[in-house]
């Protein structure tokens, strides 16, 4: 992960989004996890998390994904996906807002849109199109 | 196949790369001949070469893993670990779904909370649970919903797993009910609820929960399981207490146990109401075209069989003995049988049997097979229960969950 991303998710988080300390944990071991890492041979049991980013497409508006998409899950999410039509990602995207609260406004999930069928779409006919979940 | 073109070149050319690799262009010819248009027909019963990178990874307490996401982490097993009837704990796949998952925890002030509809709350240790009810084991198979998800035809979006996302393990624990019994019931209980320490990354997300019927849960065989294999559990696979619940998929093993919730309402929640959701008949079978209009909670495990040996892109040599292998498994009734396919399902030999471990638990199989001629074989497995029930050669669903087709594999004899 490029320092750019690292301080464009600190600086989203930031802004007044709340983020678990767990999350940020993850992403920034600390040397208390390393030491509890140690002691874990008692009654505190500890890992800490190796970090494995992927390589994140160019494509239109970057920004908008990472600040809106990598807040909370990895962009492995996409990577490792086929491509998909326009009408799954977006039905992806909704999701992310209706089912797990994720703050993104109307204009932002299709900007967001734009950018997953720039980097994982298809053109191809129903037939070989995945419908919404 | 509905694979696009690009799909289908990028495929082809990891394939011809992999043969050119292992003998060079010749080796290619005679298996093949110069038609490489002729690979398109060759279905690797595989994972789809744009499937991310699978890379292998190492996460703390496990060996290396095929990586599906680092954020939170999704581990799959390489299927050459699934030579032994228990699978080693840093082998066993890894499934979180909040970025929040636990990293530490302290056992002295660790407590698992019984609670709700019930006489008498609980807030127990481990080492309460380890010293105040009674321990049981069993050997029970856990498999993820969407295990072989990128299998299916049409693509559907969702964690691409290949067949790794199982494992087979011995767990020791005590029994949900006793925990229960000492919690004192209520009349009117209808379900438990179980969640974990895993933590939403946004307020708003909702934290990972299940439930079980009350019944269910009070059946003696659902565990709170404190030891997987004789040691205690890997954080990534539920540190330090999880649900083991024989024979159903392996999402409502709720990890970390933290809390059991006696409901006099059936729970609700996005992780029982919508997620984990299949089309309401025995095979989870439905059509992109045709949905099902109705969907039930994924529940009991289909039976279902696998290939461990040839790998996908293994190849045989003609006139040499190779010992097929592989697992099966069910929801509970146990294998009782296990067949194989050399000719793409015309005609099928009986496979042999592995230990039987327990109904809980897969059942390995093998057959001696000895490739008579230079080709293409399809390879087929399919498995039968206690209970007669057995596998089907189609199957799709919109999310990916189930899959329980006949696995056909198609190997090159050079």
């Amino acid at each position: 992960m490029s320092h750019r991303r690292i301080a464009l998710v600190l600086s989203t988080a930031a802004m007044g989004v709340t983020v678990s300390a767990a999350v940020l944990a993850q992403r920034h071991s600390t040397s208390a996890s390393q030491a509890a890492a140690k002691a874990g041979s008692s009654q505190v049991h500890s890992i800490v998390l190796p970090k494995y980013p992927p390589e994140i497409p160019q494509g239109p508006n970057l920004e908008v994904y990472e600040k809106d998409c990598l807040l909370c899950h990895t962009a492995r999410y996409v990577s490792m996906q086929p491509p998909f039509s326009k009408t799954v990602w977006q039905n992806e995207v909704k999701k992310m807002v209706d089912a797990y609260g994720a703050p993104i406004s109307e204009a932002d999930q299709a900007l967001i849109v734009e950018y997953l069928v720039a980097v994982k779409g298809v053109e191809v006919p129903a037939a070989a199109t995945a419908p919404p979940k | 196949m509905e694979d696009t073109q690009g799909e289908l070149a990028h495929a082809r050319r990891r394939f011809i790369s992999t043969l050119i690799s292992l003998g060079g262009l010749a080796v290619v010819s005679r298996a093949f001949g110069d038609d490489f248009a002729s690979l398109s027909v060759f279905d690797f019963a595989t994972i789809p070469a744009d499937t991310g990178d699978r890379k292998l990874v190492r996460y703390p307490q496990k060996t290396d893993l095929i990586l599906l996401t680092d954020r939170p982490p999704q581990l799959e097993t390489p299927l050459r670990y699934f030579g032994t009837d228990l699978t080693p704990n840093d082998a066993f796949f890894v499934r979180w779904h909040l970025s929040g998952i636990p990293t530490t925890v302290d056992l002295r002030t660790f407590r698992l909370e019984v609670g709700g509809h019930v006489s008498k709350p609980l807030s127990l240790s481990l080492k309460d649970l380890q010293s105040k009810f009674e321990a049981v084991s069993l050997v029970a198979f856990s498999q993820c919903a969407g295990n072989s998800r990128s299998l299916f035809e049409p693509r559907v979006p969702g964690g691409q797993w290949g067949n790794g996302a199982m494992g087979n393990a011995r767990w020791k624990g005590v029994r949900l009910k006793d925990v229960l019994d000492a919690a004192g019931v209520l009349p009117g209980a209808v379900q438990v609820g179980l969640h974990g320490l895993d933590v939403p990354p946004l307020p708003k997300t909702p934290r990972f929960e299940k439930s079980l019927e009350i019944d269910h849960a009070r059946d003696g065989e659902v565990m709170i399981a404190y030891e997987m294999n004789g040691e205690l559990l890997p954080m990534l696979n539920g540190f330090p207490i999880r649900i083991v619940v024989p024979g159903w998929y392996a999402t409502y093993w709720v990890k970390s146990l933290s809390s059991i919730s006696v409901l006099d309402q059936p729970l609700k929640t996005f992780w029982m109401d919508k997620a984990y959701r299949i089309p309401n008949n025995a095979d989870a079978n439905e059509e992109p075209q045709h949905l099902s209009p109705v969907t039930v909670p994924i529940n009991r495990m289909a039976v279902h069989s696998i290939f461990v040996r040839p790998e996908p892109d293994e190849q045989l040599r003609t006139g040499q003995s190779y010992e097929l292998a592989g697992v099966a498994n069910d929801g509970g009734a146990g294998i009782r049988r296990v067949e194989v396919s050399k000719d793409g399902g015309q005609t099928w030999n009986d496979a042999t049997l592995g230990a039987d471990l327990g109904k809980y638990s897969w059942r390995r199989w093998q057959a001696k097979w000895t490739p008579p001629a230079k080709g293409t074989y399809r390879l087929m497995v399919r498995a039968t229960n206690n209970d007669g029930e057995t596998q089907r050669t189609t199957q799709w669903n919109r999310s990916g969950y189930q899959r329980d087709v006949i696995e056909h594999l198609d190997v090159a004899v050079l």
